[in-house]
């Protein structure tokens, strides 16, 4: 079962707060319909797959605010091993949410590996708290818990999309990392 | 010295030359060190850490400089993040001494840097410790990743 990847991310902006909120690749062209907030960080084109590595450094650097990450499992694929150092590290702090629709839809869709089980990876990583929801009402049940609970969390959401992609915004890098910097008091 | 000039972190995946100095890193009570699988994904953990206010340094080898070219590129040439790298010069004794090179990491080092347009100084004793100083000073005031490439075994 899959879950269409604007309603997970309507679901997650209505009970986001005063989260960083890291996105890449297709979650980049589709937050932002969803969500206008400082603390929002378009990671697109800073790094093929290392989305969550850059968050892992701001949960470490920032442990009192919780780092959300929205990244695909193709940029997983090109990162793997940074799930071990999640696990060594482990802030409590870091959520995130791999958007699985085992293909790399940026560049057309071309699939990979399809019995890719990326909850056992995780876990084989040393992550503790991994979990797979398939289920809208499940994830939007579950949203208040990862949003306060001690974690890391390391959530696989099966999804697809049947809406149509905005363009890609082509945003100054620099001017990114200043507002964020701006939005952390970060002087 | 890295104390001194305020790094509170340090992202290192040791080579030869440097796993004393990632030893005393580790032992040291004030800089946390991480230890990434591998170099990009270490370079976007000093961004990330960076944004967030902190310090931090990169320890790595030439040949994971060359691994990480595009987390490199991403994460801190074209953000404009002040990174501070001090890269291991892999091959660079045997070609001093006329051996026959491991591979061929070591002449593309510096070409490598001076085509990302980064600052590098060479650190190949103890009298040009002084280089991390100015190689830090460049990347804040370039507002962009600087370099010291060191043929040399750290001794802390």
């Amino acid at each position: 079962m899959s879950m269409e990847r604007l309603d997970v991310l309507k679901a997650l902006a209505d009970k986001r707060s005063d989260e960083i909120v890291v996105t890449t690749m297709t979650a980049t062209l589709q937050w932002p319909l969803v969500s206008s907030h400082p603390l929002d960080f378009d990671f697109l084109a800073f790094g093929m797959g290392h989305a969550a590595d850059f968050g892992l450094g701001l949960a470490l650097a920032r442990p009192e605010r919780k780092v959300i990450v929205l990244k695909g499992d193709g940029g997983l694929l090109m990162s793997l091993g940074s799930l071990v150092t999640l696990g060594r590290y482990a802030p409590p702090n870091l959520l995130v949410l791999l958007l699985e629709n085992r293909s790399y839809e940026m560049t057309g869709g071309q699939t990979f590996a399809p019995e890719v089980d990326f909850p056992a990876l995780a876990r084989g990583a040393g992550l503790k708290n991994v979990e797979r929801i398939d289920d809208l009402s499940r994830f939007e049940t579950a949203l208040p818990r990862l949003l306060t609970e001690a974690g890391p969390h390391f959530v696989v959401l099966p999804v697809v999309n049947s809406a149509s992609l905005p363009p890609v915004r082509h945003t100054d890098h620099t001017t990114r990392v200043t507002r964020l910097r701006e939005a952390l008091d970060v002087p | 010295m890295l104390k001194t000039l305020g790094f509170t972190d340090a992202v290192s995946i040791p080579d030869g030359e440097s796993r004393l100095l990632y030893q005393a890193l580790v032992d040291d009570d004030e800089i946390d060190v991480y230890l990434p699988a591998r170099e990009g994904e270490g370079i976007a953990i000093a961004a990330g850490l960076w944004v967030g206010g902190r310090k931090p340094v990169i320890v790595l080898q030439n040949t994971g400089l060359m691994e990480a070219g595009d987390a490199l590129r991403g994460c801190g040439i074209g953000p404009s993040i002040p990174l501070l790298l001090l890269v291991g010069w892999r091959g660079y004794p045997g070609a001093m001494s006329g051996a026959l090179p491991i591979d061929s990491a070591y002449p593309y080092t510096e070409p490598l840097l001076d085509a990302w347009g980064l600052a590098h100084r060479r650190l190949m004793s103890d009298e040009d410790l002084d280089v991390i100083a100015e190689m830090a000073q460049v990347a804040e005031t370039s507002s962009k990743p600087a370099a010291v490439v060191y043929g040399y075994g750290f001794t802390p």
